[in-house]
């Protein structure tokens, strides 16, 4: 798989890197079983610190989308996106009304945003 | 993803095969002294061997037999043209380091192998008056394939590496690009598992392991670790394309190939059959000195590197893993950096 990373964006590295994986797990590009980089390899080739890769993936374990083993590095777990088709199809469907309605792609997340936070406020 | 293959710049010459007096020297030196001083050995014993010889044993003892002088002759004379043919690879097709190690390793080792093979079978049998009380064979096929593995390997590794090739063309490279801003770092892994042969080498280990145990023949142990050493370290690669270049390695780190950033003329996905391209799975030698570390038909990554080299490794999304080394590729050539 492809990762990247941008230094000179606001967003942290390590934010960065596990938002590249869970995305990848979501849209099912990453396959359950499927081994990601040992953390050291990814710091190494990425020239970030270790600890950077290793809290990105320690915060996708926390969100149960991969499992750490020893000495085996990150595997996808197997239940990590569970069925997302209907959340898929919804996330199709509002991508085709924003842009029939001409939104920028910006306001279109903000729109999706600002909806989550206030699930998450109630 | 074209079938083209790579061709060179108009009006430049492939480069010549580097290091050919060292691949002859680590290829046909061990070749010739081991087969020689199995033949002069032979020959010193000559008068204390029966007549005719044992030359195949089965399960009860000596069951083939042959007159001295063909056996030896032949014998000999076919590790004597299997080195031959390595040596020929070498200096031949060497332009890459791992061919050379190929070729030079297959030449010391088969002759090894054999000199130990046809002289310890004959030293079992000074002395005897019938051929056919030969004692058991078994230590001396441990102790020629030990023979080979050893010599073969040591002139592998004694070979001279490639020596650093930067590219000398300003760019830009042919092929797709990936968007890459300028201060954004990339990184592709891909990962291939051969099932075929995780299956059939995992089987194939199990297989002998029980017959060395079951029939006490603890010779064939070291085929079992053999066995176990290739299925390890030959059914899954690990392929990274970063800011150093391209990695291929299997899991245990080795064996590795790396192509430095500086060294990349240009990569393509392309579609491999191993049987037909390359005559096998592993790491193995294509046509016209292509490398290819190979473990199944599909998806793969080629890439054009200085010295007149190409090395072809299966992986999926190999469009993805070329468009990266590409696009870091250009960004490490002076004038793009200028």
């Amino acid at each position: 798989m492809l990762l990247r990373i941008d230094p000179g964006s606001t967003e942290p590295l390590f934010a960065q890197l596990a938002a590249q994986v869970r995305a990848a797990v979501l849209r099912g590009e990453l396959r359950p079983g499927a081994r990601l980089p040992t953390a050291r390899d990814l710091a190494a080739s990425l020239d970030v610190n270790l600890h950077t890769v290793l809290r990105a993936y320690g915060e996708l374990r926390d969100e149960g989308l991969v499992e750490l083993r020893r000495g085996r590095g990150a595997v996808v777990a197997a239940h990590a996106a569970g069925d997302l088709d209907p959340v898929h199809a919804a996330v199709a469907a509002l991508v085709s009304a924003a842009r029939a309605r001409g939104l920028a792609p910006a306001t279109t997340v903000g729109l999706l945003k600002d909806a989550l936070s206030q699930q998450e406020d109630r | 993803m074209s079938s083209r293959p790579f061709t060179s710049p108009v009006g430049t010459t492939r480069p010549t095969v580097p290091h050919r007096t060292a691949s002859t020297v680590l290829a046909l030196v061990p070749a010739a002294v081991t087969l020689g001083t199995a033949a002069a050995l032979v020959a010193s014993w000559r008068s204390r061997l029966p007549d005719p010889v044992a030359v195949h044993f089965g399960p009860g003892g000596a069951d083939g037999y042959s007159a001295l002088g063909p056996f030896v002759t032949l014998g000999l004379g076919l590790f004597a043209a299997l080195a031959v043919a390595g040596w020929l690879v070498a200096v031949r097709w060497g332009r890459d380091a791992m061919t050379r190690r190929i070729g030079v390793g297959l030449a010391a080792g088969l002759a090894a192998f054999g000199a130990v093979l046809v002289a310890g079978v004959l030293a079992l049998q000074r002395g005897l008056a019938d051929a056919a009380r030969t004692p058991d064979v078994d230590p001396v096929v441990t102790g020629a394939v030990v023979a080979g593995l050893v010599l073969g390997g040591l002139c592998a590794w004694a070979v001279p590496a490639d020596a650093s090739a930067p590219a000398t063309d300003p760019g830009p490279l042919d092929g797709p690009r990936l968007p890459l801003g300028p201060q954004e770092r990339a990184v592709w892994t891909g990962r291939v598992v051969s099932r075929v042969a995780v299956a059939l080498g995992g089987g194939a280990t199990l297989l002998v392991a029980a017959l060395a145990v079951g029939l006490r023949i603890p010779g064939l142990l070291v085929l079992v670790a053999a066995l176990a050493a290739l299925v390890v370290t030959g059914a899954v690669v690990v392929v990274t394309v970063d800011a150093t270049g391209l990695t291929a390695r299997s899991p245990l780190g080795w064996p590795r190939y790396r192509i430095p950033l500086d060294e990349v003329l240009g990569a393509r996905a392309t579609h491999v059959r191993p049987l037909a391209d390359f005559g096998g799975w592993g790491y193995r030698l294509g046509r016209g000195g292509r490398v290819g570390y190979v473990l199944r038909t599909g998806d793969a990554l080629e890439v054009s590197r200085t010295g007149g080299r190409t090395f072809v490794v299966t992986v999926d999304d190999a469009a993805t893993a070329a468009a990266l080394l590409t696009t870091l590729a250009e960004r490490a050539r002076p004038l793009a950096r200028g």
